[in-house]
Order: structure tokens, then C-alpha cells, then sequence
């Protein structure tokens, strides 16, 4: 029989005056709500990576909270784009008439490997919705996949609700590393042009550091990942066979930072709001060693989310938003989108 | 057993399912790089490089037609090279199109005449085409801008965002790809100008 979570009873002013009765009472909800607001930090700004030029589309990492055997996760991503940041970082309008839409269902899963460690999988399905006036095209696909490790290099929970000692602030650092698989449809595949692609085609190798530390109501996340792309041969592209080639696309980095604030209810629900600041900064490609000067890219994005769990904190429902700010100089050789983001997940205690 | 156990392979068997459901997943996965063009038969007409080809009218942005019949050898306005760029007004399109523009028209400025246009296959409509080409800033530059109504180049090319492709003066196709770094344009025009 599973032992009552909450039988300690609820956290709300009343209980919380005297600090030794609220540790003593708060500890399970800290083994699980912790963990949650982790994994909640991450999916926010999951969504603004996923943003690839047209047709492109890429699975984001997943988190499974600490003390947790499994987890699956399903999300709807919309994105709209809207405008572009030109090869100098000038914004620009689409084309008249346009209406460019993609969207990702997102199915995912993790699981714990060891005390320390996890392992997780992300397979997009995506929908391309291209308008423009003179042209509609509607195609979907399988997009690239991920499957990566996490180590969590702490044993305890690292959420507080009051700093006591140096001990107290201390964060959970999750080291991580991914693999990209080329499961979507690229320009490299047998399709009619591009309004059929649904992936980038290459392997890519990402080393991620994430840094999450949760002060009661607060919390704050950082999250840095370096890519390398593999080098791969090229016979054709968009359907048409030539002279092969080799082709490597450039190494890839980001930056994440979130703030949030959760909202715990009388009956233990939480509801957190989180803020969030993405960079996205990718280098020139090569073809046959020699470096493309026409590529590169750079994306900054703003993110919102709120994210509903449940009391014993195995279902979470989460509303994400993310947006390019369409603004000279916050960007390069990239679409500006929106991103709405609807996501539930279920862990598995 | 335990559950965990149990788990494993139950995931790994959706995940097969879910490879295997997906038509087309596998030549990325395992890349060739096996020459896969066909050879051509002498005089063939067609889209990929060595073969001839057809001729094609279009509106320019301006409301002109444009015949390619007139830029060959035996034409009323004859080049020595025709350069098509098939565009979508996107990021990786505009970036293409201002390196052609900045590098490569300088480069064989002083080198025959060579008539470099920007195939627009989304506009629909010659307005609309003026109107992607005045707000990407290259109304009156070297680019003539081609209204593809109804993908008419696009088709004939096999095109695609990005596709490069250069007509030699008596009708040959001698360049048909995707633009890269802009290096087999120029190696193309290099040796076709004098």
C-alpha cells in the first residue's frame, strides 16, 4: 500500500508560524513538488529550440523529478512565424499575404536508469501549414527525435523554504547529454521540395548543464548546452540526385534562464508562473570543409508559462508561450515565431 | 520480475512501432554517398545539368515578359548566361540572394552579360512580387525579379528553396542545386564567361 503523502496535513499560514512544524510538515511535498517545479522550468523554454526555418522540426529534452521511477509526456506546440531577422540582423516582414504555421505533437517518455541517473526519449510529429498567396502547401511528418542521459549529481533535495545556512543554497545540478536523431524528413530526403520537411537531417551530440534551485515561493533555473553536428554525405537534395558532397551544419549553443512563483492552494494543488529568457546561437555550416557564408543564425526569445499539478504532483498540465521579439539586432538568419505550447504529463512515483 | 523490468522492453517495442509507421525514415540515418544522377542522352531536354532547356515565359515585377529564348545566342538580347534564383523571401533565401548580389555580381561584373533573376514562386501575382522584392530592398538593384505564377519555373526546374541554376548561352542547363556557399556558381560562371 502506498503511504499517504500528505497525511501531515496542509501548508498554509496557519501551520507555517513555527518553522519546525513546517519542515516536518512540508518534507513530502518537498520530495515531490521540488522535483516537479524542475521538470515544470524545463519545459517553458523547451519550446523556442524547436523553431527551425522552414519545415524544420526538433524534440526538447525532458526532466524526470528526482525520487521518480518513469515519466511520459505529451504536448501540442503551434507555432506561427512571423517575420525573420535578416543575415544582418534586421528585422523583416514575411511576404504579403502570408500565413506560415507549424505544429508538433510531442511524445515523450523517462526513465530512471539509476539512483543518479536517467534517460529519456522525444519523438515529434509534424504538421506544416504554409499559406502564402500564390502557394498552400500542408504536410506532416515524423520530425527528429531525441533520446539522452541526465546524471543528477545530488542525492537530497535542494528546494528550501528558508535559508538557514550556505548548505540551504545550494542547487540541483543535472548534467546532460543528447543525441539528436535525424527521424524527420530533411532536404536530403526523397520529397518534392521544401514544404515537405520536417527535420534537419543530421546527428548532433548536445553536453548540457542545468542549474535549478527553488526557494519557497521562488525558484530560478539555468540551463546551458553546447551541440556538434556530425558530418554527413550528401547525394541528393530535394529529391533531385548530385554530385555528392560532405556537409557538417554548425556547432550549436544556448542559454536558458527562468524565473517562477508557485502558488500552492488549500487542497496542496500548486499553480507556478514562470518567465523565461532563451539565446539560441548556431555557427556557419561547412560543405566540403570550406565554411558557408551564408549561414549561421542567431534567436533570442521571451517565455511564459503556468503550470497546474496536481496534489500528490504526478499529473502536471502545463500552458507554455514563447516570443521572438521582432526588434533589429535580437536575431540572425531566423524566423521570429510564437510558440503556444499545451503539454500533460504523468509521473510514475 | 519487476516493474521496471517489465517496462523496458514495452517502451522499446512503441518506439520500434513508432520508427517503422513513418515511410521515408532511414536515408538520414544511414547517409550514401553514392552518385545516384543519371546519365544524360546527347540533346536531352530537362532540368538537371547538360540537358537543354525549355523555353519559358514569365512576368518580371515590372509587368514585362520575359522570354529565356530572348537571352540565348540566336535571341533578341542575347548573354552569355542566365542565372536563376528560386526564392521564398525567407531568412536562408535573403541570405542567398544578398551574397549573389554582393559577392558574385561584382565579380563577373566586367565579364560578359549575364542576367541574374530571382524566381519569387510564392508571390502569386506580379503585385505581390514588386511588392517582396521593394520590401527586402532590391527594387532597381542587378536582380530582375520573376513572378512564378502558379509554380510554372518552379516545376519546370524541379526547384526548391534555395535552388541555384544557370543557363548557358545556346540553352543548357550547366548548373541545377541547391546554392551552398555560392563556390559552384561562381567555378560555373568562371569558366562559361569570357
Amino acid at each position: 500500500m502506498r503511504p499517504p503523502l500528505f497525511r501531515l496535513g496542509r501548508v498554509d499560514g496557519a501551520q507555517t508560524h513555527n518553522p519546525a512544524r513546517r519542515r516536518t510538515v512540508v518534507r513530502p511535498l518537498l520530495r515531490l513538488g521540488c522535483a516537479a517545479l524542475g521538470l515544470l522550468f524545463l519545459f517553458a523554454p523547451a519550446a523556442v529550440h524547436a523553431a527551425s526555418c522552414c519545415g524544420g522540426g526538433s524534440a526538447a529534452a525532458l526532466v524526470l523529478p528526482k525520487f521518480s521511477r518513469a515519466m511520459v509526456a505529451v504536448s501540442l506546440d503551434a507555432e506561427h512565424y512571423d517575420g525573420f531577422w535578416n543575415g544582418d540582423g534586421f528585422w523583416r516582414r514575411d511576404p504579403p499575404e502570408t500565413d506560415l504555421n507549424q505544429y508538433r505533437l510531442n511524445v515523450g517518455g523517462a526513465y530512471r536508469l539509476a539512483s543518479r541517473w536517467q534517460g529519456f526519449a522525444v519523438l515529434p510529429y509534424v504538421w506544416n501549414r504554409n499559406d502564402y498567396s500564390g502557394l498552400a502547401r500542408d504536410t506532416a511528418g515524423l520530425g527528429d527525435s531525441t533520446i539522452g542521459v541526465w546524471y543528477e549529481s545530488f542525492d537530497d533535495i535542494r528546494c528550501v523554504w528558508r535559508v538557514g545556512s550556505w548548505r540551504d543554497l545550494k542547487p540541483a545540478v543535472y548534467w546532460g547529454a543528447a543525441v539528436t536523431v535525424p527521424t524527420g524528413t530533411s532536404p536530403y530526403d526523397e520529397v518534392s521540395d521544401n514544404f515537405d520537411i520536417t527535420g534537419r537531417g543530421f546527428y548532433r551530440l548536445d553536453g548540457s548543464v542545468l542549474l535549478d534551485k527553488t526557494i519557497y515561493p521562488w525558484s530560478t533555473s539555468v540551463q546551458l548546452t553546447y551541440g556538434r553536428h556530425f558530418e554527413r554525405a550528401v547525394n541528393r537534395e530535394y529529391g533531385n540526385a548530385v554530385e555528392p558532397y560532405d556537409k557538417r551544419l554548425g556547432d550549436r549553443a544556448s542559454a536558458t534562464a527562468s524565473l517562477g512563483y508557485t502558488y500552492f492552494t488549500g487542497a496542496m494543488h500548486s499553480l507556478t508562473g514562470t518567465v523565461s529568457f532563451t539565446d539560441l546561437w548556431e555557427d556557419k555550416q561547412r560543405i566540403d570543409g570550406d565554411e558557408d557564408p551564408t549561414s549561421g543564425l542567431r534567436k533570442r526569445a521571451l517565455g511564459g508559462a503556468l503550470a497546474w499539478a496536481a496534489p500528490d504532483r504526478n499529473w502536471i498540465v502545463k500552458l507554455a508561450y514563447s516570443h521572438a521579439l521582432q526588434y533589429d539586432g535580437w536575431g540572425r538568419n531566423f524566423p521570429t515565431t510564437d510558440v503556444v505550447s499545451v503539454g500533460v504529463s504523468h509521473v510514475f512515483r | 520480475m519487476s516493474s521496471g523490468k517489465r517496462w523496458r522492453p514495452r517502451v522499446a517495442a512503441v518506439l520500434c512501432l513508432l520508427l517503422a509507421a513513418c515511410g521515408g525514415v532511414g536515408d538520414d540515418l544511414v547517409p550514401t554517398d553514392t552518385d545516384q544522377r543519371a546519365t544524360l542522352a546527347a540533346g536531352a531536354v530537362g532540368s538537371t545539368p547538360g540537358a537543354t532547356a525549355l523555353d519559358f515565359q514569365v512576368q518580371d515585377s515590372a509587368d514585362n515578359t520575359v522570354r529565356l529564348a530572348d537571352y540565348l545566342s540566336d535571341g533578341a538580347t542575347p548573354a552569355d548566361a542566365v542565372v536563376l534564383y528560386f526564392t521564398m523571401w525567407c531568412p536562408i533565401c535573403l541570405s542567398h540572394s544578398d551574397h549573389l548580389l554582393t559577392t558574385v555580381v561584382p565579380r563577373f561584373r566586367d565579364r560578359g552579360h549575364v542576367v541574374y533573376a530571382l524566381v519569387d514562386y510564392v508571390s502569386g501575382s506580379v503585385t505581390l512580387a514588386r511588392a517582396a522584392e521593394q520590401g527586402n530592398g532590391y527594387a532597381g538593384s542587378d536582380f530582375v525579379v520573376l513572378a512564378d505564377i502558379g509554380q510554372t519555373l518552379f516545376d519546370q526546374f524541379d526547384a526548391a528553396m534555395g535552388t541555384i541554376v544557370v543557363i548557358d548561352a545556346g540553352g543548357v542547363i550547366q548548373l541545377n542545386e541547391d546554392y551552398r556557399t555560392g563556390a559552384n556558381l561562381v567555378a560555373t560562371l568562371d569558366e562559361l564567361l569570357p
